[in-house]
């Protein structure tokens, strides 16, 4: 039962990813993505990583998806004007399912021999003592990361919209 | 992550995000905040490093292990010459003045991020940072080539990342954590499964290659530098992608030399992508005519160098490439901008088209000169040593014929930077040489500042090999 939820998810995933990627429009496209996000999410919870769940959505399938409705609708106008062709992406769930039935063979066993590599980690304790005490850089990382989104908004949708 | 240095990156970003809000009104108020910023942190550093008592000790009191500092150094000193550059060189009417500005101080930060990480996840973190930035700075030069010249960078530089958070991820799961004083430990300490942590490791080197613009996954630095707003491509090829590949590769790379032995294959492996490069850069650089172009080369020749200086890992080499990655900021810098200066004058960088343009340039052909003969390595100049360094360190490794080709490729450096001298400044005087006359003086002031402290770090080299032993002292021991 565990394994058919497990399997459904991935599923799930790999399906949204695709329809993501071969969608005519952005929009589907971003929810697309945030479903993929959330398939993806649901599978740390499954696997018992909460904190890394919750991240996921809310940041990826929450505060992205904003972001990427908010760009999208800036370039709607534009976009219908001149549909982009598609065509050369329904070679992608041909690729996909090759990949999946080689990935029957061999993940498995590559994961086992990954699975015996492993050595327990240093971190762990609550999300605050991760945050703050462990990875407090990464945070600034974060941080400068979101300013340089906004800077490449300001730097690069005006000018294409003037054209 | 060093603490010490954490206003180097606080500050920038304070003001890049100060930027589009005080320069609203008044546009050239965000000329003014930039260059303010990052010429305070020089002064600042400037203060921490030379100052007497700390030039007479040694440089033993600078805090950590003495690269953070010298890279950050390196960081501002390009960063202020390209901001001040840019506050002459931008028209009046360019859009975006302020995110242009704003992006250049989040690039700074995140290469100051970059180089006081101390583990690989956060280093992580701001290479990506860094990646952004960098991807949208290419594209202010709104044209066709600076667009193809960005989607290249994005679809080489991007799965490099990929590469390098997968290779992160297996040195977490073998070995438990991710700071560079950790590893260090762990790999001296003779480590059960040594290898998935080479695999891990190589993925990583994979990943910096990449973003270094090694050969042969040098095709996206071409496109990029060439396309790219002329003193983005100063940013760029100065600092940048000597942050975001060529630095990791040299931790990595000091990393793997307390791996003792058994990764020798990487290391040897690195050693052979650096020689690569050095020939392939240098010889299409030989080939080109286009100005920018040909400095894009040449930079994929002398990241060879630092590449090869640092797959040999022995003190002196890791020595031989921390100044020649500093080095290489100095004259590439000065090249770069004095293309823009060229393209800005004669409204090209066709080397076909140039010529003579020393009678209507002085100032431009003699900056060129210096930068030129510094990166061939021709004595007293600072290229000089640390090319000394890094063939003495083959040398004394064995690796004759190694040596022997750096010291060769080195003639073919000259040979190349000649004949671009000879076609775009000596010679007769060119239709566009007529047309054009020397830029105004803040456009030179960066190159002129650049080529004094070329000849001023090769004059003191005595100084500045004290305190490149002491960071190959403390980074290797």
């Amino acid at each position: 039962m565990m394994n058919d939820y497990r399997t459904l998810l991935y599923a799930l995933a790999v399906f949204f990813s695709l329809w993501a990627v071969m969608s005519r429009k952005l929009l589907i496209s971003a929810i697309m993505l945030a479903l993929v996000s959330v398939s993806v999410s649901l599978i740390f919870f499954d696997f018992g990583a909460p904190w890394a769940g919750v991240f996921e959505l809310s940041v990826c399938a929450g505060l992205i998806t904003v972001l990427f409705v908010g760009a999208v609708s800036l370039i709607r106008a534009e976009e219908e004007k001149h549909p982009e062709s598609r065509a050369r992406f329904y070679a992608l769930p041909l690729a996909a399912a090759i990949f999946a039935i080689a990935g029957w063979f061999y993940l498995p066993q590559f994961f086992a021999e990954i699975a015996g590599w492993a050595r327990p980690g240093t971190g762990s304790g609550t999300i605050g003592l991760a945050l703050w005490d462990m990875r407090r850089p990464d945070l600034l990382g974060q941080v400068l990361m979101l300013a340089a989104g906004v800077f490449v908004i300001k730097s690069v949708f005006p000018r294409r919209s003037e054209k | 992550m060093d603490k010490g240095l954490l206003a180097y990156l606080l500050i920038p970003l304070l003001s890049a995000v100060l930027i589009p809000f005080a320069a609203r009104a008044r546009r050239r108020l965000a000329d003014v905040i930039a260059n303010v910023t990052l010429l305070a942190g020089l002064a600042n550093l400037a203060w921490l490093v030379l100052r007497p008592s700390m030039i007479s000790g040694g440089f033993a009191d600078i805090p950590g292990d003495g690269l953070t500092l010298l890279l950050v150094g390196a960081v501002y000193l390009v960063g202020f010459c390209v901001t001040f550059f840019s506050a002459w060189f931008m028209e009046d009417g360019t859009p975006n003045r302020q995110a242009y500005y704003s992006l250049i101080l989040v690039s700074v930060a995140a290469m100051t991020g970059v180089v006081s990480a101390t583990d690989f996840f956060t280093l992580y973190v701001f290479i990506e940072v860094l990646a952004v930035t960098s991807f949208a700075l290419i594209t202010t030069d709104d044209s066709g080539r600076g667009v193809e010249g960005a989607l290249k960078y994005f679809f080489l530089t991007f799965p490099a990342s990929a590469l390098i958070i997968l290779g992160i991820s297996i040195l977490m799961l073998t070995l438990g954590s991710l700071s560079f004083d950790n590893l260090r430990i762990f790999m001296a300490s003779g480590v059960p499964s040594s290898g998935p942590v080479t695999f891990g490791a190589a993925l990583m080197l994979l990943g910096f290659l990449i973003k270094s613009g090694v050969a042969p996954f040098h095709t996206w630095t071409p496109d990029a530098y060439q396309g790219a707003y002329a003193p983005v491509s100063a940013h760029l090829a100065g600092i940048v992608t000597k942050i975001s590949g060529v630095y990791a590769l040299i931790r990595m790379a000091a990393l793997l030399h307390f791996f003792d032995g058994r990764a020798l294959a990487l290391s040897d492996l690195l050693m052979f992508l650096g020689m690569l490069s050095i020939a392939v850069g240098a010889v299409a650089a030989l080939r080109q005519k286009d100005f920018k172009r040909m400095l894009a080369f040449s930079s994929v020749s002398q990241v060879g160098y630092i590449v090869l200086a640092a797959g040999l890992g022995t003190p002196l080499a890791i020595m031989g490439a921390i100044f020649h990655l500093f080095n290489h900021a100095t004259f590439k810098t000065v090249l770069f901008l004095n293309s823009a200066s060229l393209e800005k004058s004669a409204g090209t960088t066709d080397m076909e088209k140039l010529g003579g343009m020393e009678h209507a340039m002085p100032w431009t052909s003699w900056t060129s000169v210096v930068a030129l003969l510094s990166t061939a390595g021709v004595p007293p100049l600072s290229g000089f040593w640390s090319k000394l360094l890094i063939i003495l360190a083959l040398w004394q490794a064995g690796l004759k014929t190694y040596a022997v080709l750096a010291l060769l490729f080195s003639i073919v450096t000259l040979a190349y930077f000649m004949v671009m001298q000879r076609k775009v400044f000596f010679g007769k005087k060119s239709r566009a040489a007529e047309a054009s006359a020397e830029v105004s003086a803040p456009l030179l002031a960066p190159a002129v500042l650049m080529s004094a402290l070329i000849v001023a770090l090769g004059l003191l080299f005595p100084y500045f090999y004290t305190y490149v032993r002491m960071v190959a002292e403390r980074i290797l021991i």
